[in-house]
């Protein structure tokens, strides 16, 4: 990122082959409607073109870019009306994982429960498995702190497993 | 913590969707853009614009320097102003045709109502104040817009050769004037001038003393 903020253009281009996946896997099963996923991830790296000047190397480049995406889908949730779910409203879901994961182990399924968890957890687990973060890099780049991050990294493990092992 | 590597393997089962293409080059040709376009250096400037300002500098001093010249060569003497209009008349050649409607306009009364060069010799004499005015107004003009300095000459001579034709009395009053003020040749000149323009004019012996030379 620094090679591109001066100057560099190939830099931009390595960066954007190592993220682009995983960020855009992360965007999408954060939301339920493709285009609107693909309008967010496109806009997460046109954000990042824009703040390349002012790029300073205080985190994870991996963590810098979650963080934007996090924001985006804050900002996207907020405009529909929704707010980025609390630790324990899971049981006040009317999308109980544990409900759902009933009939099939198949990655069908799995992808049911994955986007069945509060939008929090599901974060937190992305940004896990897509972006590699720590729990740590998963509190900054979501605005929380550890203990937070933690819990919900572990609710959503929770369910995860429990619809894996049924 | 996710530690479960059957989690993460489940995980990884799932379809690896990536982003389209053409979203891809829509950001990667942003991004080229965004390089090839990036904002001005917070440096001196250099190349052409270096010397935008030095020369921009230079090309006003120059040209307030030629503008002061300018005005101070153009600017009347006080010697000019000083001149009789009778005198003038000897130096400036005669008005042509246009000229004397120009000096109507800026003339005083009096002798821009004057009749022209063609009027008779026996006009009525002024009175003494109109004959003050001229010097008067020519100051008044010297002192006035640069635009009447053009035009004062011409207008003077015309009143000046008017007065001569027409005010022979006048014309040695201000010949003995300058004889008083021992400017004898300007005299001399202005009294050959008068008697060549009134050879039958019989000079009282009174005034004959005030305008020869002794």
């Amino acid at each position: 990122m620094l090679a591109y903020r001066d100057g560099d253009a190939g830099a931009f281009e390595t960066l954007y082959a190592r993220h682009r996946g995983a960020l855009y896997r992360f965007v999408l099963r954060s939301l339920k409607d493709r285009s609107v996923a693909e309008e967010l991830f496109q806009e997460a790296w046109i954000r990042v073109i824009e703040a390349r000047g002012r790029y300073a190397p205080s985190a994870k480049f991996t963590t810098w870019l979650y963080t934007i995406a996090h924001n985006l889908l804050v900002d996207h949730w907020r405009r529909k009306g929704l707010v980025l779910v609390e630790l324990n409203d899971e049981h006040a879901s009317p999308d109980n994982p544990a409900r759902q994961v009933e009939a099939r182990e198949t990655a069908a399924r799995f992808l049911q429960v994955l986007e069945a968890l509060p939008p929090a957890q599901r974060e937190a687990f992305l940004l896990h498995e897509e972006g590699g973060l720590s729990v740590a890099e998963i509190a900054a780049a979501t605005g929380t702190n550890e203990e937070a991050a933690k819990s919900r990294l572990r609710y959503a493990t929770a369910k995860l497993k429990a619809a894996i092992d049924e | 913590m996710n530690e479960d590597p059957k989690l993460s393997q489940r995980y990884r089962e799932l379809p690896r969707e990536e982003p389209p293409r053409a979203l891809d080059d829509a950001i990667l040709a942003a991004s080229r853009r965004a390089v090839q376009s990036r904002p001005a250096p917070l440096v001196a400037p250099s190349g052409r614009r270096r010397w935008y300002v030095p020369v921009a500098a230079a090309a006003v001093i120059t040209l307030s320097i030629a503008v002061t010249l300018h005005v101070q060569h153009d600017r009347p003497s006080e010697e000019v102003d000083a001149v009789a209009p009778a005198m003038k008349v000897q130096e400036t050649p005669a008005p042509k045709s246009a000229e004397p409607a120009r000096a109507e306009r800026r003339a005083p009364q009096p002798f821009a109502a004057a009749p022209s060069a063609s009027a008779p010799a026996a006009a009525p004499a002024p009175s003494p104040a109109a004959e003050a005015e001229p010097r008067n107004d020519i100051g008044a003009a010297s002192a006035g817009a640069r635009v009447m300095r053009d035009e004062r000459p011409r207008a003077q001579s015309q009143m000046a050769r008017s007065s001569v034709e027409q005010n022979p009395e006048a014309d040695l009053e201000r010949i003995a004037r300058l004889r008083a003020a021992g400017r004898h040749e300007e005299a001399d000149k202005a009294l050959a001038e008068f008697r060549k323009r009134y050879p039958d004019y019989r000079i009282a012996p009174a005034m004959l003393e005030k305008v020869e030379k002794k």
